[in-house]
This record gives structure tokens, sequence and C-alpha cells, in this order.
């Protein structure tokens, strides 16, 4: 076994964020299963991904794509059995990859049998499970997160004839985290699964587990107390390497509390930062990103930041500026139908004009920002969407391994897909996926393979601290890595036009940098400011060592 | 031999030769960029000549890859009749300098050959431009053999602190011994005496080496000892080097030098794979003590980097060692360096494995010498921990022994390799 075995091994991974319906279809029925990811481990393993990131998996009606789940201990019936789940899991452990599963513990689906037993008897040992009030005029300090369905967080049930708490769709009641039966019962879901060796969870909709009156109901002390629970239980109980990962879409500042001192969550995702690399690509200008960075605090040292160009929700623009929203709407979403409540419903490629290069510029900085990157399914290939298919189902189309059949998805018959595979000309299946862009030494798979490997051979992109170079040419950004005695410096033109770039280097004058990705020396740094070209949207990786550090003290004399 | 078609030499390097004298000795400095060191070359050549061939009709040629710096001027202030022999370096090397430090080597070490015939040398000598510690002694002790007792290639041994020449003494030299049936010291040495019979032979072989490996220096020995020509070894005393371009990146070190010897293997089967047991070689010259001060190595830093490989390279090594050698690699003792110990059987196998996986293609040839450094560098550090309470020959009986490892498991390779 090669898996890192460190406990804090999540902060070397890269994670690969997955549907189990969408990857690959194993009996036929239209619907991707765990035997079909089962089957293609292999291809993760060659693409060089640590972890996968499973998206719901549990029964559920699909209201919300899974996230409204049903029942905490299955396997939702088309995606196979717990059985299944278990093989799956050890083949991907006997292969060096770990699995972090979503789990929601905000709320359940309404047709969770916790739900009815709670709306249907005021006396059952449920009846407390969930937040139930006689008006609907308590907590009006809290928004409405999906603005574009819901009107109100507060629905009236007919049966219990009181109105419930919901924070997203009215189908899925928040859980009432006040109750300790609650706290146990959801511990009891999480060990279920831990024992079962799966490495952690992506836990849904952390903010908002605690209400009171007079405030936004967002982030509350006592949520964060009851997460430390749970955290501090896990850690006692299965040695400390699980990882748990927020999904907090809050402002950097924010989201830093659910870090606690170390003793909350590992990992949170830094929502912020994707929009503005959108934004500093799309402006030409450093600016939005390295900002960005000024306002992220500085978190402990177990802890990361997850980094992600897309997942599978909307591209969320809840954490710019209105002004800032108004401009990414024009630059990336030109159409109506691409726009979802507050972001952009698309993929990475088509959100890039299926431009390579800024393509994989971008995938350049997500691997070597601080933090852990997270790659979207598909995005590896540059998949497209398919904006009418409703809500968010047009990112989360049928993974394209091959021009034949359903891309290869699935034996099934094309109408009985959960969703038609991608078609139009330039993004559909027979143009783009896998047996193709394998065979193809320059495709973006086969690039995405190299930046991964080039990735790994480092601990300072997962470790690193960052620090921003100011170059005069703000369309170029440059930082330095650096960990112990180890530096990396990044250069990337965000301009669509070559650029010239002068670096201030002289802390490394005497260093001839090694680009990592062709393996080149180029010519030392002197005294004066360090002068680079770039192509269009081009970019470099310089391993800056001295070689007078001798940092073994066997290098001047070796062979 | 003597029927080998004289070579064409290029039009520059003719026009040189026309008229000139035959000479007994060739002397040739292939150069690039050595302006800081090559007269120190250049007058212990001039001294050596003086003092132990005074009556000998010598010639010095400069093959010299297009150097920017006034190395090639050097030459003429040498005052010795001298051959021009410039060539154009392929432009791989230009950009990634090979170990050595020149070039287009091979390019250069063709010419050299071409021209000590065409001036009927019984003798050619190749040095190397940037070693500092060369005297007047070297030539005596590299040409005596080939002139007075029947050596047709005679290699350096230099007196080096045992902790110098990791790569030599732990990986190349073990490997190469093994391979061709010789215990050969410094098979990547530069300087090198050879006879006018293996000028011949080499001039006449169609299968020279290609540009941009570094094989030509390691086919020459191999061809030579295939091919029963006599080789010795001439113990020259300390190796120190004064070079801008060769590298001192480690990672490019061990690429290129393993790189060179995995290149041969895979393009001269003939050459070793017929070999078994290892003989020792004739030496010259009385043994000079190593240099014995002390250095500052960081083990604790070269085992972590060992176990930072174990984590980051596994999905790599586990594709180039067999599961059995992966699994012992796995095994080995990291989190406490006292008892951090690397088998030398261990480390004959995962070597081979090594030469393997790069004839079988098993992952990028790069990415596979590349992974190799922190297997190196446990390895090193193994080596070092093993020996550093104790005195100069336990060392040099640890490297003995680490080579018979090789030998023994020789067969380990040839029964993998088809």
């Amino acid at each position: 076994m090669t898996r890192n075995a460190a406990r804090d091994w999540y902060k070397d991974a890269v994670f690969y964020e997955v549907h189990v319906k969408a990857f690959m279809d194993a009996n036929g029925d239209g619907v991707g299963d765990f035997a079909g990811l089962t089957e293609r481990l292999d291809y993760l393993q060659e693409l060089g991904v640590d972890c996968l990131w499973i998206l719901p998996m549990y029964p559920s009606p699909l209201r919300d794509d899974g996230y409204d789940i049903a029942d905490f201990y299955g396997i939702h019936p088309p995606y196979g059995t717990v059985e299944d789940f278990q093989k799956f899991l050890d083949a991907a452990h006997a292969r060096d990859l770990r699995v972090i599963a979503d789990l929601v513990m905000n709320h359940t689906s309404d047709q969770h049998p916790w739900f009815q037993a709670s709306r249907s008897d005021p006396a059952s040992p449920y009846a407390d499970y969930y937040v139930w009030s006689p008006s609907d005029r308590r907590f009006t300090d809290a928004r409405v997160i999906f603005v574009d369905t819901e009107k109100s967080n507060w629905t009236l049930d007919p049966v219990r004839k009181a109105y419930y708490w919901h924070r997203f769709f009215s189908h899925q009641p928040d859980l009432n985290y006040d109750n300790p039966a609650v706290r146990q019962a959801m511990l009891d879901v999480m060990r279920f699964w831990l024992d079962r060796g799966l490495d952690g969870f992506r836990c849904d909709a952390v903010p908002y587990l605690v209400e009171r009156e007079g405030t936004s109901c967002e982030n509350l002390p006592e949520t964060h107390a009851i997460l430390k629970e749970f955290r501090a239980v896990i850690d006692r109980e299965y040695g400390g390497d699980r990882v748990l990962l927020a999904e907090a879409n809050q402002w950097p500042e924010d989201v830093r509390h659910y870090f606690g001192d170390g003793d909350e969550f590992h990992m949170a995702f830094h929502f912020p930062l994707m929009p503005r690399l959108y934004l500093g690509l799309r402006l030409e200008d450093t600016r939005p990103i390295t900002d960005i960075f000024t306002h992220t605090p500085p978190i402990p040292p177990a802890c990361q930041w997850g980094l992600f160009l897309r997942n599978h929700d909307e591209l969320t623009l809840e954490m710019v500026t209105n002004e800032e929203r108004a401009f990414m709407y024009y630059a990336y979403a030109h159409d109506r139908d691409m726009k979802l409540n507050l972001g952009i419903r698309r993929r990475l490629a088509p959100l890039l004009d299926g431009d390579r290069r800024r393509v994989e510029l971008l995938n350049c900085l997500l691997l070597t920002l601080p933090g852990s990157p997270i790659i979207y399914y598909g995005d590896e290939i540059g998949m497209g969407d398919n904006v009418y298919l409703g809500d968010r189902n047009g990112v989360r189309t049928p993974m394209q391994w091959t021009r034949d059949r359903n891309a290869g998805f699935s034996s099934a018959e094309h109408g009985q897909l959960y969703l038609p595979v991608i078609t139009d000309p330039v993004y559909g299946y027979e143009a783009v996926n896998v047996a193709v862009q394998t065979r193809q030494p320059s495709s973006l798979l086969n690039t995405m393979r190299r930046l991964l490997a080039a990735r790994r051979t480092s601990p300072v992109f997962g470790r690193g601290g960052i620090e921003f170079l100011r170059p005069r040419n703000s369309k170029v950004l440059a930082y330095l890595r650096r960990l112990e005695r180890e530096t990396i410096l990044i250069v990337a033109n965000l301009s669509a036009a070559p650029q010239p770039v002068e670096l201030d280097l002289r802390a490394f004058a005497g260093v001839a940098p090694l680009e990592m990705l062709g393996g080149t020396v180029f010519p030392p740094i002197r005294g004066d400011p360090y002068f680079l070209s770039l192509g269009p949207h081009g970019f470099y990786w310089f391993r800056l060592e001295r070689s007078g550090d001798e940092p073994y003290g066997i290098e001047g004399t070796a062979i | 031999m003597s029927a080998v078609a004289a070579p064409t030499l290029p039009p520059d390097v003719d026009r040189q030769l026309e008229g000139m004298a035959p000479a007994e000795l060739a002397v040739s400095v292939p150069t690039y960029n050595n302006v800081t060191t090559v007269s120190l070359v250049l007058e212990a050549v001039r001294a050596g000549l003086e003092k132990h061939f005074a009556h000998v009709a010598a010639v010095l040629i400069n093959a010299d890859a297009g150097s920017s710096d006034a190395t090639v001027d050097r030459f003429a202030e040498a005052g010795l009749p001298l051959v021009r022999a410039a060539h154009a370096a392929p432009p791989a090397e230009l950009a990634t300098v090979p170990f050595h430090g020149v070039p287009g080597r091979g390019a250069a070490l063709r010419l050299s050959i071409d021209v000590a015939r065409r001036l009927g040398a019984r003798a050619l000598v190749v040095l190397e431009a940037d070693i500092t510690s060369i005297d007047d002694e070297w030539l005596e002790r590299l040409l005596r053999p080939v002139l007075e007792r029947g050596a047709d290639l005679v290699m350096p041994v230099h007196a080096r602190h045992r902790y110098d020449g990791t790569i030599t003494n732990l990986v190349v030299a073990p490997l190469v011994s093994a391979l061709y049936g010789r215990r050969l010291h410094q098979p990547l040495a530069g300087a090198r005496a050879l006879s006018a019979p293996l000028l011949d032979r080499l001039a006449a072989d169609p299968r020279w080496p290609p540009p941009g490996r570094a094989m030509t220096d390691l086919w020459i020995e191999g061809t030579a000892i295939a091919e029963g020509f006599a080789v010795h070894e001439a113990r020259l005393g300390p190796w120190r080097v004064e070079s801008n371009t060769r590298t001192t990146d480690l990672p490019t070190m061990v690429a290129q030098t393993l790189g060179a010897v995995f290149a041969v293997m895979d393009g001269y089967e003939d050459l070793w794979l017929p070999t078994a047991g290892v003989a020792p070689l004739p030496a010259e010259g009385a043994p000079a003590p190593p240099s014995s001060e002390p250095v500052r190595i960081d083990v604790e830093r070269m085992v972590g980097a060992f176990r930072r490989g174990l984590s980051d390279l596994g999905t790599i090594w586990e594709h180039v060692l067999t599961p059995e050698t992966w699994g012992d690699v796995l095994s080995l003792e990291t989190d406490d360096l006292a008892r951090f110990r690397f088998p030398d059987e261990l480390w004959a196998r995962a070597v081979y494995d090594f030469a393997l996986g790069h004839h079988h293609h098993v992952v990028y040839h790069d990415h596979l010498l590349r992974s190799f450094v922190p297997l190196y560098l446990g390895r090193t550090a193994a080596f070092v921990l093993a020996t550093r309470a104790r005195d100069a020959a336990a060392a040099e009986a640890a490297l003995v022994a680490a080579a018979a490892a090789f030998e023994r498991q020789k067969r380990y390779l040839v029964e993998r390799w088809r």
C-alpha cells in the first residue's frame, strides 16, 4: 500500500468529485452505479487523484439530486447496495485511493421516516427531530437561499398543522440540533459508514444547524459547538485520520471559524476564490486573485482549504460584490438559461468558450494555489454541459468514455439514461471522450495527468506558504510557494496576448530555475529583475533550488 | 585492424592534418566553456610530456563544442602541435548539458579517435578540461600501461572521500561492473587512454552510440571488455572539478548517469548479457590515501526524502519494482534512523528492477529515472549511517560487499530481460 499514511494526508491530496449515477453504469439500467464506478477506478488512479468525493449516495426521492436523504443507512437502489459500496471502497483502497462521501447534516428529505413520524405523531420519539413552529414569523432575519424557488424558510405542514423550518427546499426539513437525540442519531450515521472504512465526509450545508431568534441563523456559536463535539468523537473513535470537509458558502473570515482551533473541520471550501479566478482571467488582471488572499485569514496548521473551479452546483456568485456579479454574468452567462439562483450553471470548458489554453491555465492555478484541489468529474477531459436540462442537471450528465453508444457510459437504451449524454458538435461525446484523449499525447486529459504528476513531486503545493510577487505587468500572476528549503515559483499569464514580465528574484541570485513541466533549466537569476516572456495564457512552474545550498551534502561530488 | 579505411574528417580538420608529421601520442581535451580551468590542464599536459615523454612526438587535439568564452584560444598558448576539431553539439545537449559537462562528447571522442588514427598515434589520451587536481603524472600513469604493458584501455581510479561519488560507488560502478564482468571503479570517468588497436576497432564499428544519452564512454568500455582488449586501471590521486557546465541538480545527475547505463543496456545487449562473474582489473600506481576531511551530510533529510518517495512515488515504484522488491522496500525501517538499513541484495534488485522497467518501458523513461532519486538517497543514507563511525577500509569493504550483491543478482536481471 502506498497510500499517504500521514494523519493529515488530506493536505497533500487531490480530490475528485464524482456522481455515482454519472460515472459508469455496470448493469445497463441507464443509471451509474457502484459496480460501474469500481470498474473505472483504474482510470482515476492513472489520472493521479488521491481521494474520491462521492456525491450523495443514499436512498432519496431525488428532488434535490440526493441532497434530500430518505435513509442515512442505505444506498440509493439504482446505485447498488451497501455491499456494492463496500466492494467499491475496498477496491479503491487497494489502489491507494481514499474515499469521502457527502453527508447532509442540516436536513433530510420530507420522505425520511424521521420526518414522517415527526409530522404525524407529536408523541413519537421523533416529534422533536425537526424545527416546528405554530407561526411562520420566527427567525425572520434568516435569508432565503434558493430565491428562485422558495418564498420563505417556513412551510405549513398539513399533517401536523404547524410550520416546519427549512433553509433549502420546502421538501428538505431542517433537523433540530438542539435535540440531543438528533445529535446522537447523526453521530451513529457517521459511525456506520466510518466503520466500513470510509475516509471521511464532505458535510453539506453546515452553517445552518442551529437557529436563534434575532440572528441570521448562520454560523452560530451553538452550531460550532456541535460540530466540535462531532469531530472529537470521530477523532477519538477512528484514530484521527478521517477527514471532515465543510461546505460553508461564506466569506473566508466566517469560514475560518469552521476550522476552530484545529478541532472542528479539517477542511473547508474556499468559495470566494473560485469566482475571482474567473474574474481575473476575464479582466486579464491579477488583482481579484491577489486581493482575495489578503482577505483570507491564516488557518490552523492541521487544516486545509479545498479549492475548486467547478462543482455539481451552479458556479456560485454569492461571494462577490453586485458589481462583480454583473460582470461575471456579462462575461460568462450571456444566455439567461445559463443563470441559476446567484450563479452560473455551466461546466469549466464551455465557461471558457472551449479555450484549451484558458482551461489549462485555470487548472494550473487550481493545482498550485494553497489548498487541496478538487476536480469535478469530466472536467479533466473538458466535458460540456446542457443548460436546457433544468436545475443543475446540465452539469451532471453521463461521463464520456468513448464514442460508442451512450458515450460508453451505459448499454441501456438511449431514452433510459438518467440524463441524456452531451451530443453537441463541440463538446459531444463523439469529440470529447476518455478513449480518444488517452491516445492523444497532447490531449487535455494527458496534460492534466502531467500537471497532477508534477504536483505530486513536491509537498510544497499542499503544505507551503504563498507569497505573491508584484510585477509591474498586472496581467501576469507570479507567486512563490515555500516549504522549508523548497521553493517553487509559479508564473501565469492571465492575458490572451503574449506578455513580458520582470520579476524581482534577487533573493534567489545564483539559482538556475528548473521548469518542472518540461525539465528545462532556465538561465540563472542575477541581481537584475528576472525577465520572462509568456505566451497567451501560458504558465511556468519553476523549482528554485540553490545549487550552493547542498541540502544533502553529497550533490557537489555525487558522480 | 589496420585495414580499416581512413576516416572522413571534416574539411577544416583535413586541412590541418595535411603535411602534419605523424605523432606517436595524441592528447585530446574536449572542451565547452572551460576558460577558467583549461590552462591548468594544458600545463599539466605540457609538463607531463616534457617530463616523461620528452622525445616522443605528440599532438594536442581540441574538440570544442562551441565555447563562447576564450577556451579555444588557450590551446595556442600550450606550445604543442595542435589540431582543432570543432563540432556542432546536438541542440538537446546544449540545452541540458550532460553530466560530464561537454555537449556532444560522443562526437568529440569520435573526432579525436579519427584524428589520432590519421596521425598514426600509438595511443590516444583523453583528458577533461575542468579538472583542477590534474598534475604532470597523469599522462604518464595513463599512457605507460598502453605503451609498455600491452593495455588497450586505461581507466582512471581516483582517491576520493568515502562519501564522494555516491552515484558512481553505489549505483553505476557496481552495476556496470556486474554487466561487463570487470570491476571498474569509475566507469563514468572522462579521462582515459586508448591503444591504436582499440582505436581501429572502435572506428570500424557501425554501431556508434547516437547522441543525446552520454553513452559513448560506457560503450567504449563495454566493447573493449567484451572483445578481449586489455583493460587496466591507473590510480591518479584526487579528483577535483571546477565547472560551469556540469549540473549540480541531483535528480538530473541521477537521470543522466543511470539513463546512460540503461540506454547502453538496451542498445548493446551483446556486450553484457553473456558475461558472468566479475574479475578485478590490473591497476597501475600506488594507492593514494583517500581524503578524510570531515563532510557535512544531512542523513536525516535524505531518509526524509526516501520516506516522501515512498508516499509520493509509490505509484511509480510499484509499477517498476517487482512485488517482492516493493514489499521489501516498504518494510524498511525509516522512523528510527539508528535502525535504518538498506540491504545490499535488495538494493541490487531494486536497481535491476529499474533497468528492467526502463527496458520494458513501464513508465516514461524520465519519470522512471527521476523517481529513482529518493531510493538512491535512501541507499546513500544507509551507507553513511553504516560507515560513518568506522575507518576508510571498512567503508571500502562495504562498497565491495555492495558490488558483490550486483554480481550475485545478475541472473535475476538476465532472466527477466527478455
